[in-house]
């Protein structure tokens, strides 16, 4: 059992020229690996890992933009549709209206010329009581001038008439 | 890419190969240490003729340790370049083959199983050129009751201590500062450095797919590592760093993560160019954990040191006497824990293979008993394989606990004040009010501290 710990266990001792050697060596893998291989090797790992995602992005992104695109042509057919039955309303009602219209002006025309001959026939009907009345006056006054003609003959009736007119200008 | 990295390989092993010395090599431990006695032809000889006894914690401390040179198989040994440094001597620069596997005495630096040591006396007239020694004696002495080995060389008749190299222990362990450093490219170095070529070749190709795949779908050997990022990504950075963070820190986890697999990966090869105990040896791990806890608080936000070293809304007197000295301690034991949590688990995965090869040895009494070798072998090998496959579990298993751990520290260290601040103006708020929830709002911050 002694023999064991008798022999010479050297690989416990550090020796000054390995730990020399093994920092340099290893200093020196690190810096040229440094350079050829992780640093590269991590760009193009990040370069592709970017790629990748983007890629998935973009086709996220791309069907993202058909489906709004479906949804904008579905929206697009009902606005067409609704605007067709608007449409459709419009011209009805406004055909309606106008018929009304229409049909209210052709009233008002024929209440209008009805109206105009009932004045026409009043004005006429006027003038010719109008008329009638100065044609019954001049013929009274000259059935009485006729009347008066022959009573004013006599001087008496002369004399009583202008008394008569006297007293009524007083 | 592949095309370049064939041929580098190619040239990598052929360098490897035309470097090998076809001399006579016994770097083993095993002969080394149980000797040969009688045999006149093993010049690699102890001076010290003990018995033909198998030694297992010898041969299995002796491979799990560094060395200076690269052992094949059987007398072939890739040598390595060492640097050494003694501070009255200066440097000494060469191959580990000038020191004939021990035959040859440079500079008064001694290659002793495996490793280079140095001859101890200051004053000896071997300190200078080329000697060569005759053996190499293994002792045992007792110093303060502490028993350890020690090592002489035989040099022109003469026996010289030897000397370790040394090692940042502080002396605790039975090592400390000696006569010289070892700077060498060891076996472990060298598998650093195999580790970081690979890693540069795979993870430069998988970069090199990114370019020619640009914008499209990933192919090839990109495809193959690319969930392992996205995974330490995904599963360590981001939970436990944060969004807001973790892209700075990503690199540094990732090279973490895979240097440490890589190098215990690297370690369970059983032949060349792995089977060296790279993550099983405490320097390696201490200088990784130290640089992970250096990563982490220097990067520590002034929320983190804040509460840290001066936790608010607790009494003066229970922070300097508990709070902040328990913090403290905490930022050393942080990464201690990650130092020693793989070097433990790696050396001990070592440990135990090596233990269940070496059951052929002591059932076999070391080559008399073929019967009880081979019923060894059976055992050994079912057991090696079992246990191996659960090594390989524990080699990305640990390097994903360093990982994850490592971006723990950091997650800690960067975490934004929001949350706490937030919390403590509504209890705040709901005080000056004078509402009953203000008192549950407030305790709550104070449990949450």
């Amino acid at each position: 059992m002694s023999t064991l710990f008798l022999a010479d266990f050297s690989v416990i001792k550090p020796d000054f020229g390995l730990i020399f050697w093994t920092v340099v060596i290893f200093l020196i893998l690190y810096a040229i690996l440094g350079k050829l291989a992780w640093k590269p090797i991590q760009k193009a790992l990040r370069r592709r890992d970017e790629e990748i995602q983007t890629s998935i992005d973009e086709a996220k992104r791309a069907r993202a933009e058909m489906e709004a695109q479906a949804a904008d042509n579905q929206r697009l057919l009902m606005e067409a549709r609704e605007e067709r039955t608007r449409i459709i309303g419009e011209a009805e009602r406004q055909s309606k209206e106008m018929v009304a219209a229409a049909k209210n002006e052709a009233r008002e025309a024929a209440q209008k010329v009805a109206a105009d001959a009932k004045r026409d026939i009043e004005n006429m009907r006027k003038a010719a009581m109008v008329d009638l009345k100065k044609e019954v006056g001049t013929m009274a006054v000259e059935i009485a001038e006729k009347i008066l003609q022959k009573d004013l003959r006599s001087d008496a009736n002369q004399e009583a008439f202008v008394r008569e007119l006297v007293s009524d200008l007083n | 890419m592949t095309s370049s990295a064939r041929y580098l390989f190619l040239f990598l092993f052929c360098f490897g190969f035309g470097l090998i010395s076809a001399q006579e090599v016994n770097d083993h431990g095993t002969a080394a240490d149980h000797g040969t006695a009688g045999d006149e032809t093993d010049v690699h000889q102890s001076c010290d003729a003990h018995g033909d006894d198998y030694d297992p914690a010898g041969v299995i401390l002796h491979h799990i340790a560094d060395a200076n040179e690269f052992h094949v198989f059987g007398d072939v040994s890739i040598p390595l370049p060492v640097i050494l440094y003694a501070p009255e001597h200066g440097w000494t620069v060469g191959l580990s083959s000038m020191f004939h596997h021990g035959e040859t005495a440079v500079d008064g630096y001694v290659m002793n199983h495996g490793r280079v040591n140095r001859i101890a006396d200051a004053r000896a007239t071997v300190l200078e050129g080329e000697h060569p020694v005759e053996c190499i004696a293994h002792r045992q002495e007792t110093v303060d009751g502490k028993t350890s080995d020690i090592y002489y060389a035989k040099v022109n008749g003469e026996e010289y201590l030897l000397d370790a190299p040394s090692v940042g222990d502080g002396g605790l362990l039975g090592g400390g500062i000696t006569s010289f450093y070892d700077f060498s490219i060891t076996k472990n170095v060298f598998t650093m450095l195999l580790a970081a070529l690979l890693l540069i070749l795979l993870w430069g190709a998988v970069a090199a797919g990114y370019r020619k795949n640009e914008g499209k779908a990933p192919s090839g050997v990109q495809s193959l590592m690319e969930p392992f990022f996205v995974f330490l990504r995904d599963e360590i950075t981001i939970p436990m760093i944060g969004e807001k963070h973790y892209e700075r820190f990503q690199p540094f986890i990732m090279t973490v993560f895979f240097f440490v697999l890589f190098c215990n990966l690297l370690g369970l090869v059983p032949i060349f160019p792995g089977s060296s105990n790279v993550t099983g040896n405490i320097a390696v791990t201490m200088a990784l954990a130290v640089i992970a806890a250096f990563v982490a608080y220097f990067h520590g936000n002034k929320h983190f040191w804040a509460h840290t070293l001066w936790m608010p809304g607790v009494p003066a007197a229970i922070k300097i006497f508990i709070l902040t000295p328990v913090e403290i301690l905490g930022l050393v034991i942080k990464p201690f824990s990650l130092m020693v949590r793989l070097f433990a688990n790696i050396t001990a995965g070592h440990i135990i293979i090596l233990s269940l090869i070496s059951l052929i040895f002591i059932f076999g009494a070391n080559g008399e008993n073929v019967v009880g070798a081979g019923a060894g072998a059976v055992v050994g090998v079912a057991f090696t394989l079992f246990m191996n496959c659960i090594e390989l579990l524990v080699a990305f298993v640990q390097a994903f606990i360093f990982a994850i751990l490592s971006a723990s520290y950091i997650g800690a260290a960067v975490e934004d004040a929001h949350h706490h601040d937030e919390l403590g103006h509504h209890g705040e708020e709901k005080i000056a009010e004078g509402g009953a929830m203000g008192g549950a709002v407030t305790g709550m911050h104070t449990a949450a501290n």
